[in-house]
């Protein structure tokens, strides 16, 4: 890398003008353990308060590169979701769903059920994880 | 109609960044873009990006990572010219009044295709018969060497003015000195060119912020007028071609100097498509810089370098500072913006005023080029 100045102009550049490396930890856990609960692993603007998922580093809504990483769980609630037939992403069948959490933060995930067919919108989900993924899983009513 | 500026404009350092998306190579410079205007990502009214290789929606996922929606965002393809049309298609927009705050990105990422030429569309049949761009270059400069009283010595010279360009340029890939023994004894890539007489494999990305005469009273930034933007294509034959005079490039100059109302020689400073050696002696004649016949004494005089008649490449160049395909044509723009606002640093052409930026685009069979874009500029007083 070359020598970094001050300021970024014609003259030179400081720090601000080096590629973000948001492809440096494909493949990173996007979630840990807190007390025992899954939780994912999210990135909030100290300045705007603006929150996203997955971890991040530039604001969303400002632009402003002042990102924090928090973390997230407890029970969501299943939007809308899909049992995947025919992909070229990964092996079928699957079930994809987009799941709101109580912070504002819409997250795609994995729900892992035996019985599909009994899935329903706006249904609890919960957060759990192997030791390399996570994924929701139909909870019947909140707090079970 | 309105006039055009460029009013701020910011690119990052090319390198080769493996752990960069499309996205994380241009966000950096838009957001520096932004900041040399005094802008926010608000006052964006429609988006332009010009790439080769990013796949669907680059433009889209760049721009959403900090905010910028709901207004038009267009994604332009036109090979080495990716970026320059998308220039010309923002030009176009503020010139006929619709837009007053245009950004403009160009980038592209190289280093996915882990090295060698670049790929080309499989379609074409002389693609198909092993066509790849150093060797449609190579034919140029076997024909100059066998037309013109000139040698690979001059082909080599090409590549030192650039890499001694480059030295000041602390945006560029390459930022040392050779010598012309040093680039002739370099692996051969397509006989006559050597390694060093080729532009490097790299990633890269720019941006500018183009806005109206009632969007520069907005923002009140040393400005950058566009006095010209020509975009064209080139001409299918299935006959004989002067591999010397590449008519898509005269004639996209010819058009510009018309429209702006000066010509090559009122330039203080260009950034050509050198993106080999052979090319920027072809350029010189096709811009109009010297007559036919006469770009390598034109090289060999200094009159292209600091204190001679015209600064051609002061960053570098593609053959220094790097070459990541739709990236060029934006890069040249913000070397041209920093030059004319007098913050070029070290690599400062002294007094620039008017300056010229150029770059073609493809190899397809029957074309010289499939894309030409020139753009001039004048310093805004």
């Amino acid at each position: 890398m070359q020598e970094v100045s001050e300021t970024t102009g014609g003259a030179g550049y400081g720090i601000d003008a080096i590629p973000i490396e948001d492809m440096k930890d494909e493949g990173k856990k996007h979630y840990q353990l807190l007390d025992g609960e899954v939780h994912l692993r999210g990135s909030k603007s100290r300045s705007s308060g603006s929150m996203a998922f997955p971890e991040r580093e530039v604001c969303l809504e400002t632009g402003a590169r002042d990102m924090e990483t928090f973390l997230f769980g407890g029970e969501g609630v299943l939007y809308s979701f899909s049992v995947v037939h025919v992909s070229s992403s990964r092996p079928v069948p699957y079930v994809l769903g987009y799941v709101d959490f109580p912070n504002g933060l819409r997250v795609l995930s994995h729900v892992v059920t035996d019985d599909p067919a009994s899935l329903r919108c706006d249904q609890f989900v919960q957060l759990r994880a192997t030791d390399d993924d996570w994924f929701v899983v139909p909870a019947l009513s909140r707090g079970e | 109609m309105s006039k055009v500026y460029m009013v701020g404009a910011a690119m990052v350092p090319m390198a080769k960044y493996r752990n960069s998306s499309y996205s994380g190579l241009a966000v950096p410079a838009v957001l520096n873009a932004l900041k040399s205007a005094g802008a926010l990502p608000a006052d964006i009214q429609s988006v332009v990006c010009g790439h080769a290789f990013g796949g669907m929606l680059t433009g889209q996922r760049i721009v959403k990572e900090l905010g910028i929606g709901s207004i038009p965002v267009l994604n332009v393809d036109n090979a080495c010219s990716g970026g320059a049309s998308a220039l010309n298609a923002a030009y176009k927009d503020i010139e006929s009044g619709r837009h007053d705050v245009v950004l403009v990105i160009g980038v592209d990422k190289l280093t996915q295709f882990g090295g060698g030429t670049l790929p080309l569309v499989q379609e074409d049949p002389e693609v198909q018969r092993g066509m790849v761009m150093p060797a449609l270059y190579a034919m140029r400069a076997r024909r100059f060497l066998h037309e013109r009283n000139a040698t690979v010595q001059d082909l080599a010279l090409v590549s030192v003015k650039a890499r001694r360009h480059g030295m000041n340029n602390p945006y560029a890939q390459f930022r040392s000195e050779v010598q012309v023994e040093e680039v002739l004894n370099s692996r051969p890539i397509c006989d006559p060119l050597t390694l060093l007489q080729c532009c490097p494999t790299g990633d890269g990305a720019a941006a500018v912020i183009l806005v109206s005469e009632k969007g520069r009273r907005k923002f009140g930034k040393a400005a950058v007028r566009i006095a010209a933007s020509v975009l064209h294509s080139g001409q299918v034959t299935a006959g004989f071609r002067d591999m010397l005079r590449p008519e898509i490039t005269s004639h996209s100059a010819r058009d510009a100097y018309e429209a702006a109302g000066f010509g090559p020689q009122d330039l203080d400073v260009i950034e050509l498509h050198d993106a080999f050696s052979i090319a920027e002696l072809v350029y010189y004649e096709a811009l109009g810089l010297c007559a036919e016949g006469e770009s390598a004494d034109y090289l060999k005089s200094g009159k292209t370098t600091y204190g001679g008649d015209v600064v051609v490449n002061p960053s570098g160049g593609l053959l220094s500072k790097g070459h990541p395909v739709g990236a060029s044509g934006v890069a040249q723009a913000v070397e041209m913006y920093w030059q004319l606002t007098e913050s070029a640093g070290t690599r400062q052409v002294p007094k620039a005023r008017r300056g010229l930026t150029h770059v073609t685009g493809g190899g397809i069979a029957g074309l010289d080029h499939g894309a030409c874009t020139v753009h001039l500029f004048e310093r805004a007083l």
